[in-house]
């Protein structure tokens, strides 16, 4: 039982990969090392997949991915409104990373959504997007005025929100994938052979997507909530 | 030791309203969408929306026990 403990409490912490010698050494933890990975694979990826397109003769690659940006397309704008241009690429980059992040675990490494610092950066650079789309399509005294709507009454509640939104998002991310790792390693520690693979899929899989697409609709939906206008 | 896991023990009780939640906005959905199913499109996106938000209370308790198991 002591072992089992000493695994969990180890696999809790970030671990530091390498030591940068600059500055009496910069350490770099684990998480930033497989984020550097899921970028390369990312832009390998996305440098591969775009050679050679054409408006005349699509191929089958092509297609897929035409569709596939079509649908994020259309998933934003239906979400956000009129204004829905700049939001999509940034949102299915976003997906993108964190849909990777989540299902690297698959391959045997840590994913880097366990680590706290990963999913706050996230959810900060969420709040910013949300809240920087407020002021910039309704203007700075449009922009304050949404605080107070639909009535005045709820001006503290939205203002909580401010501060709740980025908080639960990175928590719900960070809460999801580290319980999912927790229990992965359980399963390891007890049954070492066969049924961590058949567990994988749900808690690697199923719910590392699920999480992914959770994290981009919220951040879609509230983006939407503050710039939408009245019909 | 023994106090601090009965209270993160009480700290995953959060979980139960997580579930009863899910499973009635679900059963919801569900009726929802056998009496319309055109409507399914927008009917899964808010219930996809519900159960996340409903999904956060029972990630917090977890966060509070693990908090309470490995710092405090």
């Amino acid at each position: 039982m002591d072992a089992f403990k000493e695994t969990l409490i180890e696999e809790l912490g970030t671990r530091t990969a390498f030591t940068i010698p600059l500055f009496g050494g910069i350490p770099v933890a684990e998480s930033v090392v497989v984020s550097w990975i899921v970028m390369a694979v990312l832009i390998v990826a996305a440098l591969l997949l775009t050679r050679n397109l054409s408006v005349r003769s699509p191929g089958k690659v092509q297609t897929a991915l035409e569709s596939a940006v079509q649908f994020l397309n259309g998933f934003v704008k239906t979400n956000i409104g009129s204004h829905w241009r700049p939001f999509a690429p940034w949102l299915g980059t976003v997906a993108l990373y964190i849909g990777f992040a989540n299902i690297i675990g698959i391959f045997g490494l840590t994913p880097p959504t366990k680590d706290i610092s990963v999913t706050t950066a996230l959810a900060l650079m969420s709040m910013l997007l949300i809240y920087g789309a407020q002021f910039r399509y309704n203007g700075l005294a449009g922009g304050l005025k949404k605080f107070a709507e639909p009535m005045p009454l709820l001006l503290p509640i939205n203002l909580m929100e401010v501060i709740i939104r980025p908080l639960a998002l990175c928590m719900r991310l960070f809460g999801n994938v580290l319980g999912a790792f927790i229990i992965m390693e359980m399963l390891k520690f007890i049954v070492p052979a066969i049924l961590p693979a058949v567990f994988s899929i749900y808690f690697d899989l199923f719910d590392g997507l699920i999480q992914t697409v959770v994290f981009v609709f919220l951040t879609t939906l509230f983006t939407g909530e503050g710039i939408k206008e009245e019909e | 030791m023994s106090l601090a896991i009965i209270a993160a023990g009480i700290a995953v009780f959060t979980g139960i309203g997580a579930g009863i939640g899910i499973g009635f906005a679900t059963g919801k959905a569900s009726e929802a969408i056998a009496r319309q199913p055109e409507a399914s499109g927008k009917i899964n996106s808010a219930l996809l929306l519900g159960c996340a938000l409903a999904e956060g209370t029972a990630i917090f308790g977890f966060i509070t026990a693990l908090l309470i198991i490995f710092v405090g």
